[in-house]
């Protein structure tokens, strides 16, 4: 089985299918989801393409079946997903599930359209009663006003009528409904329209009113014009037009309008029992249909996906089949064997015949993954998709990448906070996983639940090695350190030191695990744990990048580079060692050899310890030191022969850059001199002799001046990388160091306030303060910190340790399976929604 | 403040500050538009429903996708119009002073336009509802609809205009006299007028990249228009005053080239006056009615396509909105030319379309 070392072997494969049994092949071969089709027609447009008819039916099904979504969504009817997955249907069946949604939407069509006219009827009757119900109150303000003129106060307008005209002013009137909003203009324009000789009452409707066509709520006003003469009538109509307001007839007698009302009351209580069946009617046909719908819409998926992928293929004339050419994985190979043979068997024709080929280009990167490992291959692909068959990296990371994630993030409590969110995630993940959530944040995390998991595990444990919780330190075991001073001293000294030599002071062991918990009140805590924490780093640093070294060394003896072996993997291990391997080294001599206590030797002790910094510069500058004066002087030499040692170690790393930098592309050149000389015959024999199972790579012309450009670079990146990339570990430290400091000022400055508050309101203030520090902690400590740290550890991964020896050039094995297409498309149509 | 603000809208880059997310937004639509090698495949497609389906394989993705199977012409144009206005009202949404402004005088264009077809429309004694479709979206207001009450020029600034930002440019053409053909067109052309100048000027003082680009555009607009007013008076009602009141003076042609025009009888006059400009002369020579040639029109068009492609040379300025929705026309024209081409099977002239990049 394929491991996770390497991605897997992956054969192009030709599919001789005949044409009766095409279909059903491609079918099986899309619930598998192991094969990835070759387009062996990319310059035919995708309308000139052989099936594109069957394409084109599917998406007017489609259509169909999304018109129905569309409508049993309107009705909030629930759509069953009973999560069965259906096969994809025979070609045959088609021509019935066709007819099936045919006659579904224009039965719906037919429904919606009846519906639409009813209610259209039912509004302009509620449009009706609202405007007998409101003028009422306009036709009575208008008739006590006319009684008013009787009674001989006259108004200004009646003064500018003709004499004649005394009496009652025979005003005409149109009653109407306008949109609420539209009121404010259309009152303006008769304003304007009529120069001011109308008169407009209007009154709002309160409850909403469904708009027949889009089925929105909308909300109205109810109006009505008064005015004088016929050429106003025509012109408020045409008013009353433009602004789509709905005119209704009438009558100016109060008892017409009773009667009318009464009418209009009749006619809306028989036309809300049609309505109310239309609806029943409209309800049941879309019941009928969610229960399908998901199945539906499967189908189709898949005989599009079939169609689609035949597209793909080659048309062979001669004897009537189609050929398609796949990259499969080899492992696969049987079970593809056998998906092909069920799906001859089932169309009944000639068996479908699968061919190995051999080819130029490089196949696919295909890493077949699980739950737990996904994520972590997920990091690695997006640097960039391993070249086929090199070393990924990936199951490394795996462990690597949540350890150097907790360097950064060495705290229990926050470690405790992050693991069993990790944890609930992987506990809940089925249940969780089958709930879609559109919320993308939710999706990330949900998706990298391992990886919290482990980053929150490996936190606790370097939580327990910083010995952090908080911030706050737990004293498991007790000190190994002991305040032998009495009250007053302390008291009157600033600063008191213990010594490590007194038996009082110090136990003589260390505490067991992790940092003394002393250590938190004394002075000097941040520079002890700089210096611990900046060496811890570097050594990590280093580890981790002669291990990307190492990993160089089987994808060269993997992929047969002899020449890349002799002349980059070696220079490099030996540039590495030389300069930053002894560096860590130097560190384990001055942790193991220097201390304190009753026999150490005064060179020894920590007073005479040399900073490694200062020895590391001096190393490559090649200064020496003075000797030491006498045996009870300091040195600034760890050992003995350390100077002639270093001085022969920066010579070795000197001499291998231009090992690096000339001594390939010399081999190269002399390869192809000899290859010049035997004539190009004799190689391309030796070419064909290349076992089947690597790619043939197409016989390059070897440029000179590029190999030399290229080789330059390569070598340059090394060397300032090394130092550079070792300087960028340093980040592990820095990053712990504020993380620390950051919950530390986090205790300091708001939780202590209310554990030093006294008596009861001391006790609600913490009720408070307890909240917002753990608001605090949760979103700035782990999340925000949570997050740097790993974007930190992310760069180290791709950065520093991938560029040792990962290529990256590859491109992803993307099978045709049923699975990833169904998923993306329902991932398209909630989006849509 | 006032100098400081002086110093930041001094900076181009100060731009990106209120119209960089839009600016991105609209290059981004931009690289949507169809290229040479879509429309060779659109000229391949033997039916509308071919095309649809290469369609669907560029920016315009599913937009015909919820359409019945046997799709119009009259539905693709208006499914693309939907498309164009619903990115530039998404635009205009979000924009702020002063690409609002500007956003809103692209859209009083379309006001004018409808408003002329509105009333043509209702001189011909059709139903408002039947012409509303048939305005663009982009240049309606609240009270289009009313359009009608209008029998006079006066009537119609008094009534419907006044409230609308077309009342300015109305200033000039109010008249007692009854609205007819030939007055209403010189309705349309002396609200034009005034309405480029206007936009014209308020590019102006933008100043910067912006006019920089849009003055050109819009000089061009301005002359294209001048071109056609007087080709199209020949022979029609018009006199020459009056003609020579509707050329707009924002362009090249002004003064002289509009004197000239003024005094022309027939095209060969207007060709001599487009002698003197070289780019127009350019565009004359190579335009003819036969068969092979293309139309002045179309001779036009291609010249401002490559104008507004232009405008995407530069950055931080307002151009590129105007540009983005003149060349997306283009394209829905050219779409909807290659669709009518394939709809009534005349495939000899399918080639007539306009490539933008």
């Amino acid at each position: 089985m394929g491991s996770l070392f390497r991605s897997e072997e992956v054969a192009l494969c030709q599919l001789f299918l005949q044409s009766e049994s095409a279909y059903t092949c491609v079918s099986e071969l899309g619930e598998l989801g192991l094969v990835q089709f070759r387009d062996l027609n990319p310059d035919v447009n995708a309308f000139q393409r052989k099936f594109v008819n069957e394409v084109r039916r599917c998406d007017e099904m489609e259509r169909k079946l999304r018109y129905l979504e569309r409508e049993i969504r309107r009705d909030a009817i629930p759509m069953q997903d009973t999560g069965d997955n259906p096969e994809a249907p025979m070609p045959r069946e088609m021509i019935d599930l066709e007819a099936n949604f045919e006659k579904l939407e224009n039965e719906l069509k037919e429904v919606n359209s009846n519906a639409e006219a009813l209610k259209r009827n039912y509004l302009e009757l509620t449009e009706l009663r609202h405007i007998l119900k409101k003028t009422q109150v306009f036709f009575d303000e208008r008739d006590g006003c006319a009684g008013n003129l009787d009674g001989g106060s006259v108004s200004l307008t009646q003064n500018l009528l003709p004499d004649e005209a005394k009496g009652p002013i025979q005003l005409g009137f149109v009653a109407g409904v306008i949109l609420r909003e539209r009121v404010a203009s259309f009152e303006r324009m008769l304003w304007r329209a009529c120069r001011g000789n109308v008169f407009l009452r209007q009154a709002q409707i309160e409850e909403p009113l469904e708009d027949p066509a889009t089925g929105e709520q909308v909300y109205k006003s109810v109006f009505i014009i008064f005015f004088q003469g016929e050429q106003l009538k025509l012109r408020v109509k045409k008013i009353c037009e433009g602004f789509r307001a709905t005119m209704y007839p009438c009558p100016e007698a109060p008892a017409d309008r009773r009667e009318m009302a009464m009418g209009v009351k009749t006619r809306l209580d028989d036309l809300n029992t049609v309505l109310s069946q239309t609806q029943d009617h409209r309800h049941r046909v879309l019941v009928s249909a969610a229960r399908n719908l998901r199945s539906w819409m499967l189908k189709v998926w898949k005989i599009k996906a079939i169609y689609h992928s035949l597209n793909m293929f080659n048309i062979d004339t001669i004897q009537n089949g189609l050929i398609a050419e796949c990259w499969i994985p080899v492992p696969d190979l049987e079970t593809v064997q056998l998906a092909l043979r069920r799906g001859t068997e089932k169309s009944g024709s000639l068996p479908a015949i699968l061919n190995r080929l051999s080819c130029v280009e490089s196949p696919p990167t295909f890493h077949r993954t699980n739950k737990f490992t996904r994520a972590f291959q997920g990091l690695i692909d997006s640097y960039g998709v391993a070249s086929y068959r090199e070393m990924n990296p990936a199951v490394y990371t795996i462990i690597t990448f949540p350890f150097l994630f907790a360097i950064m993030f060495g705290d229990l409590g926050h470690g405790i906070i992050m693991t069993l969110f990790g944890a609930w995630m992987v506990w809940k993940e089925k249940p969780l996983s089958v709930k879609k959530v559109d919320s993308e944040i939710w999706n990330i995390f949900f998706g990298g639940r391992y990886i919290i998991l482990l980053m929150g595990t490996f936190s606790m444990y370097t939580g327990i090695i910083y010995n952090d919780v908080f911030s706050k330190s737990l004293n498991l075991f007790g000190s190994s350190w002991h305040v032998p001073f009495n009250e007053s001293t302390i008291r009157d000294n600033r600063e008191i030191m213990l010594d490590p030599k007194q038996p009082d002071q110090y136990e003589g062991t260390p505490y067991p695990i992790g940092l003394d918990p002393l250590w938190q009140l004394a002075a000097n805590k941040i520079n002890f744990l700089n210096s611990y924490k900046m060496k811890i780093s570097i050594i990590f640093g280093i580890v981790h990048m002669m291990f990307g070294i190492i990993l160089s060394l089987w994808n060269h003896r993997f992929f047969n580079r002899r020449l890349n072996v002799l002349c980059e993997f070696i220079p490099q291990v030996l540039f590495m060692s030389c300069l930053f391997v002894y560096l860590t080294l130097l560190v384990f001599i001055k942790w193991v050899n220097y201390g304190a206590g009753e026999d150490v030797p005064l060179v020894l002790t920590p007073g005479c310890a040399p900073s490694i910094l200062i020895t590391f510069i001096n190393m490559v500058l090649m200064k020496g030191y003075e000797e030491a004066k006498g045996p009870n002087s300091c040195s600034a030499y760890m050992y003995d022969g350390q100077f002639y040692l270093q001085r022969m170690m920066v010579v070795v790393a000197v001499i291998c850059v231009p090992w690096m930098l000339v001594a390939k592309p010399y081999f190269l050149y002399r390869a192809s001199k000899q290859r010049a000389m035997l004539g190009t015959g004799g190689v391309e024999g030796a070419m064909e002799e290349t076992p089947s199972t690597m790619p043939v790579q197409p016989a390059e012309d070897h440029d000179m001046s590029e190999i030399l450009i290229h080789q330059g670079i390569h070598t340059i990146e090394f060397v300032l990388g090394s130092v550079s990339h070792t300087a960028s570990y340093l980040r592990l430290w820095a990053l712990s160091l504020a993380h620390a400091q950051l919950s530390e000022v986090l205790w300091g400055m708001v939780l202590r306030i209310g554990l030093s508050t006294a008596g009861t309101t001391g006790g609600f203030a913490m009720y408070f303060i307890f909240a917002a520090w753990a608001t605090l902690t949760v979103v700035i400590l782990v999340l925000m910190e949570g997050l740097s740290a790993f974007l930190h550890t992310l760069r180290l991964h791709w950065v520093e340790f991938q560029s040792k020896f990962y290529e990256g050039q590859g491109y992803a094995f993307v099978p045709f399976s049923f699975d990833s297409i169904l998923e993306a498309n329902e991932s398209t149509v909630t989006e849509a929604k | 403040m006032f100098i400081f603000q002086n110093i930041i809208i001094m900076l181009d880059s100060a731009f990106n500050i209120d119209c960089g997310y839009l600016e991105g937004l609209v290059r981004g639509f931009r690289n949507g538009i169809l290229r040479q090698h879509d429309y060779l495949n659109l000229v391949q497609c033997e039916s509308l429903d071919d095309l649809k389906l290469h369609l669907q394989s560029t920016d315009y993705g599913s937009f015909l996708a919820n359409e019945a199977s046997p799709l119009q012409v009259s539905v693709i144009d208006d499914k693309l119009r939907e498309k164009l206005v619903i990115e530039f009202q998404h635009m205009r949404n979000h924009a702020v002073e002063p690409l609002a402004t500007f956003m809103d005088y692209i859209t009083y264009g379309y006001m004018i336009d409808n408003i002329v077809l509105l009333i043509t429309g209702a001189l011909h004694q059709r139903p408002i509802s039947e012409l509303m479709p048939k305005c663009h979206p982009l240049g309606t207001f609240d009270q289009i609809e009313a359009i009608n009450v209008a029998n006079t020029s006066v009537e119609l600034y008094n009534a419907v205009l006044v409230d609308t930002p077309l009342a300015e440019f109305f200033g000039e053409c109010v008249s007692e006299q009854d609205l007819d053909e030939l007055n209403i067109e010189i309705i349309r052309n002396t609200l034009y007028k005034a309405y480029l100048e206007s936009f014209y000027n308020y590019c102006k003082n933008l100043g910067g990249p912006t006019a920089e680009v849009m003055c050109p555009i819009l000089a061009f607009e301005a002359d294209r228009r001048a071109f056609i007013i007087t080709v199209n008076s020949f022979g029609t009602e018009l006199t020459k005053e009056d003609r020579a009141k509707l050329y707009p003076t924002c362009g090249r042609l002004y003064p002289d080239g509009l004197a000239a025009l003024a005094r022309a009888d027939d095209p060969e006059n207007v060709k001599q006056v487009a002698e003197f400009y070289a780019e127009y002369r350019a565009l004359f020579e190579g335009a003819g009615n036969n068969p092979g040639e293309k139309t002045l029109e179309d001779k036009f068009f291609e010249y401002e396509v490559k104008l507004n492609v232009n405008a995407f040379m530069h950055q931080f300025h307002c151009g590129v909105f105007y540009s983005y929705l003149r060349l997306k026309e283009q394209e829905c024209r050219n779409i909807v030319w290659i669709s009518e081409c394939i709809a009534q099977k005349h495939r000899a002239k399918i080639d007539n379309y306009i490539p933008i990049l």
